[in-house]
């Protein structure tokens, strides 16, 4: 097919979880042909067996799908998967920006959720045509006509003639495609100006190097031509180019304006390609690079440390690897006295941060014991120098700091009215600062509040699920600095202190998350031979205290006729069970003790 | 010449109790005569040449232990005619102590007098309870009046050295039931008491209704009371604890019992039946088939410095007696700790051990966590070791 941008429609899915996203894409991977029946699993673009358990997306994905449709005109259609957290927002909005149309998903009993207003709102930001589709009508208890109202009158979209389809059983996938072609508008980019492709993802192939998936805004690229990272700085040589299959990729000639495909130029480092960042031709260069880039900053830190020391140089490799494919993730080797060796690690988020541990676990067999998440603190030192500290053992003597500066994030909420009351109480108690609040469609409300970081990764995403019974959706964006009064939490076990259990926290909650600390301590650090006083001390001070008493009971009675192969069996566990456990002075702490201070209440 | 202990399993029983999980059937009457041929056989081949030479130039026989299963339920003569036999593995000591264990319901004054012409000279009796609704509970055969009837018994038949068993920590078991039980063994003026608590073993029927929630059995605090009471209750009628669940009028221990603490050489026979000889364990199918089919001396295991070591310690310190510093000294060629250890003048700071007059022992704070202080003491081995 010959290069014509008005038979090009680049688009996206969107939808509440479990409203049908992937089996659909499924679908109309196999109806285009792209994919046979035989090869299809399911959820294909979810390939990362975490993906397809949790239901979630966790890296954007394109493919291109030749399309004839009922006029005869062959096209060229784009499905662009995108994330679905809030930790992914920024990879989403770039997915987002190389789209001009949005598949909206809405199951045809559950109607509009949480999310689903979410993700318009994202879509719509983006300028995005919204293709309103109702899936699951072979249910019994789908109502479509009902549903349908309900977008019309919440979201305001029209849905006339919009399709009804049941993507588990293959039907209206024909209308869903014609309603792309039909309605999605065709690019409009400028194919004579200097190239503009905006990267809306990365990834790390094993013969190619680091390839960036990108959508071209302007101008096109061939294999030789020099390109050039506008924010990155970095130039390369452009090996291949093409467009995405399902399971590969199909090279091309070149890739012009209006586009979606990947650029190969041996790049070593995934780190040189920015998600949002803008590539250009270095002898050709566009004047202005597309607008919305952010450099990735990971937003909250741990220390991963392997359960068994002799893991450490596994654990390097697994990091390694997992980096290939993930310019977010970010890690250091740091050392604990409780823990051993092990590494600092960056995440864009917890859930970032939760995929990331459970890969290492799956993937790599690994058992591991991480440290409580934290942010990154500013630290003013009286001597007018600044720290950046993102390991509370870091921080220097109280004495030696001047002030300390917490990062803040702008953050929306977007929930159905009932529950205005219970986000005001939630974002209060975790220190937010109230800045707006807007009615908007359908009855519901935007808030808008300032929120120290620290907090929302702590609990406050579980506890507005919890509050708003998963209807209110969450975003948040870093904002800046602010001066905060922060104090270091220590943990001590039998007067020695811990590294691996101090967090930093606002004074006002220093006492609070002492005790319930101590008290989790307690429970998970099984009786020994010696009590065992735990305490929670700022400075030095003493604000919490609780005691893990001593043995009470561990003896077998008895030994029949001579066999001491139980009572054998017995020691070797009991060995294992010790050897497990760290040590910390005189006090043996098993692994899951480090975990569970960072279970909420 | 070195002292042998050997023990014989019987393995059959009227009825499996709902607690048991050790080698025993009921129901294979038809099996016990080949049993027997078995036993014997075997235990001829012990009396001549063996991986261990001649055992009768090496060793004396100081105790045999009968046991089971319920040795008692099995005609007496086959009983009678295997001890025979094995006076021809090694000569026996002319105060040999020779223990047959059986259950209340099963003796008769026939079999007494069988046993004692046979030599026998200890009884122990599975009492486990003087409350006829926790032994039908736990699926034993006997009442509490049978086993006052079978101690009297057994002394006319002239068997004064009586070992009766308890248990404790049992399911719905009460501390004033628990009371009365050591209060009505110790009436009987036997010289010599075992008081064991409830394991709960997997597989067993009692094990499956604590899971159901049918029956629930005391906690912790529970059972360190009722051994705890047991101690003192016992003391007060002099007898003395002289390892974890042994108590004994003085010179009335189980020499037997003592020989497994203090890692004696034992020769087990019968099916299940475990040996040491020669700092060597090894030991017979579990499984009566196997041991009827002829399959004998599984998981031969020739024990390391590490491994005599650490049964040393784990053994030793199940008794009152504890580890003799000396005797250690000599066998590994080294103190069993620095002088300044501070680990074990931890656990002696906090009660759990003593050292005096040459020997470390466990207090009695100490044995209620024995694996624990163990673990303690082989840390201490490990870095000894380095």
């Amino acid at each position: 097919m010959n290069y014509d941008q008005s038979r090009i429609r680049n688009f996206c899915i969107i939808a509440h979880i479990d409203h049908g996203k992937s089996t659909l894409a499924d679908r109309i991977l196999e109806r285009t042909g792209v994919m046979k029946l035989r090869d299809m699993t399911d959820q294909v673009l979810d390939s990362m067996e975490l993906e397809r358990e949790r239901g979630i997306t966790i890296k954007s994905k394109a493919v291109r799908m030749p399309y004839t449709a009922k006029d005869g005109v062959e096209y060229e259609l784009n499905l662009i998967d995108t994330p679905g957290h809030v930790d992914f927002t920024y990879e989403v909005s770039r997915a987002l920006a190389a789209c001009e149309g949005a598949i909206l998903v809405v199951d045809a009993s559950q109607g509009i959720e949480a999310q689903t207003l979410a993700n318009v709102y994202m879509a719509l930001e983006h300028d995005l045509e919204i293709l309103p589709v109702i899936n699951k009508i072979d249910l019994p208890s789908a109502q479509p006509e009902v549903v349908k109202g309900e977008i019309e009158d919440e979201i305001g979209i029209d849905c006339e003639g919009c399709p009804l389809v049941s993507a588990k059983q293959g039907l209206g996938i024909d209308d869903v495609l014609e309603a792309v072609v039909e309605r999605v508008p065709a690019p409009t980019d400028d194919v004579d100006a200097p190239l503009q492709a905006l990267i809306f993802d990365s990834y790390y192939d094993n013969y190619r190097g680091a390839i960036s998936s990108v959508r071209l805004k302007a101008g096109r690229v061939k294999v030789g031509d020099r390109i050039r990272m506008m924010a990155g700085k970095c130039e390369f040589d452009v090996t291949e180019v093409g467009a995405y299959l399902p399971l590969g990729y199909s090279p091309k000639d070149e890739l012009c304006a209006g586009e979606v495909g990947y650029i190969a130029a041996s790049i070593k480092d995934i780190a040189d390609i920015h998600v949002g960042d803008t590539i250009t031709l270095a002898n050709n260069p566009a004047k202005e690079p597309l607008p919305g880039y952010k450099p990735v900053l990971p937003m909250v830190y741990c220390g991963i440390y392997p359960a068994d020391g002799a893991d450490y140089e596994t654990l390097r490799d697994a990091l390694e690897k997992l980096r290939l494919n993930d310019a977010a993730l970010s890690y250091e080797p740091e050392t604990s006295v409780a823990l051993g060796y092990g590494f600092r690690c960056g995440f864009l988020g917890l859930l970032h941060m939760e995929i990331i541990q459970q890969r290492l676990e799956r993937e790599f067999d690994l058992d591991l014991v991480t440290t409580a998440p934290s942010v990154v603190y500013k630290v003013v030192k009286t001597d007018g120098t600044t720290l950046m500290i993102d390991n509370p053992t870091n921080l220097p003597p109280v004495q030696e700091i001047d002030w300390m500066e917490e990062p803040c994030v702008d953050a929306q909420v977007i929930t159905p009215q009932e529950y205005v009351g219970a986000i005001m109480e939630l974002c209060q108690d975790k220190r937010g600062t109230f800045k707006d609040m807007k009615y908007i469609e359908g009855g519901r409300v935007l808030l808008n509040y300032d929120l120290p970081l620290n907090e929302v990764i702590y609990d406050f995403f579980d506890q507005l699920k919890s509050r708003t019974r998963g209807y209110a959706s969450f975003d948040y964006e870093l904002k800046g600095y602010v001066r905060s009064d922060l104090v270091k939490l220590d943990m001590l076990l039998n007067g020695e202190q811990c590294d691996a259990l101090s967090i930093i926290v606002h004074r006002d909650r220093a006492y609070p998350r002492g005790r319930s600390i101590a008290e989790k301590l307690k429970e998970a650090i099984p009786r020994q031979l010696f009590e065992i006083p735990i305490q929670a001390a700022i400075g030095g001070k003493v604000i919490a205290r609780e005691t893990v008493k001593a043995l009470r009971k561990d003896v077998l009675a008895k030994c029949s006729g001579g066999d001491i192969t139980r009572k054998k069996k017995l020691l070797e566990k009991q060995k294992e069970g010790k050897k497990r456990m760290r040590q910390v002075g005189s006090v043996a702490v098993p692994s899951e003790a480090f975990m569970a201070v960072l279970k909420m209440d | 010449m070195k002292p042998l202990a050997v023990y014989i399993h019987v393995p059959f029983c009227a009825r499996k109790c709902a607690y048991c999980d050790f080698a025993s059937w009921s129901g294979r009457e038809g099996e016990w005569r080949r049993y027997f041929d078995a036993l014997v056989t075997e235990i001829r081949l012990w009396s001549g040449i063996t991986d261990f030479g001649l055992l009768k130039e090496r060793f004396h026989v100081q105790s045999v232990f009968v046991g089971g299963g319920t040795p008692t339920l099995v005609p007496a003569e086959l009983i009678a005619e295997a001890l025979e036999l094995c006076r021809r593995i090694a000569p026996f000591d002319a105060d040999a102590e020779i223990t047959i264990e059986g259950n209340p319901g099963t003796l008769t004054p026939e079999k007494l007098r069988t046993y004692r012409t046979a030599g026998v000279n200890r009884l122990s009796m599975g009492a486990q309870s003087f409350d006829d609704g926790l032994l039908r509970a736990l699926g034993r055969i006997h009442t509490a009046a049978q086993t006052v009837e079978a101690v009297e018994m057994a002394r006319d038949a002239g068997f004064f050295n009586i070992n009766l068993d308890l248990m404790y920590g049992l399911p719905g078991q009460g501390m004033a039931q628990w009371m009365d039980t050591l209060h009505r063994a110790v009436a009987l003026g036997v010289p010599h008491i075992s008081a064991y608590s409830l394991i709960l073993e997997p597989g067993t029927p009692l094990h499956e209704r604590v899971a159901r929630g049918e029956v629930t059995v005391p906690d912790d605090d529970a059972v360190i009371t009722m051994q705890r009471a047991a101690v003192a209750s016992l003391s007060k009628s002099d007898y003395g604890r002289y390892e974890i669940s042994n108590y004994a009028k003085p010179k009335s221990e189980s020499r037997h019992n003592l020989a497994y603490w203090y890692r004696g050489d034992y020769l087990g026979l019968g099916c299940a039946a475990h040996s040491m000889l020669d700092d060597c364990r090894f030991s017979n199918p579990d499984a009566l088939d196997d041991y009827l089919a002829g399959e004998r001396m599984a998981d031969v295991q020739r024990l390391t410095r590490w491994d005599v070591i650490e049964e040393t310690v784990m053994l030793n310190t199940r008794t009152t007696r504890g580890i003799d510093l000396t005797a250690w000294e000599n066998r590994f060629g080294r103190p069993f700790a620095s002088k300044e250890c501070a680990a074990l003048k931890r656990l002696a700071g906090a009660g759990y051990i003593e050292i005096k007059d040459g020997r470390l022992r466990l207090t009695g704070r100490g044995l209620e966590v024995q694996n624990a202080v163990v673990l303690e003491l082989l840390e201490i081995q490990e870095a000894m070791e380095r």
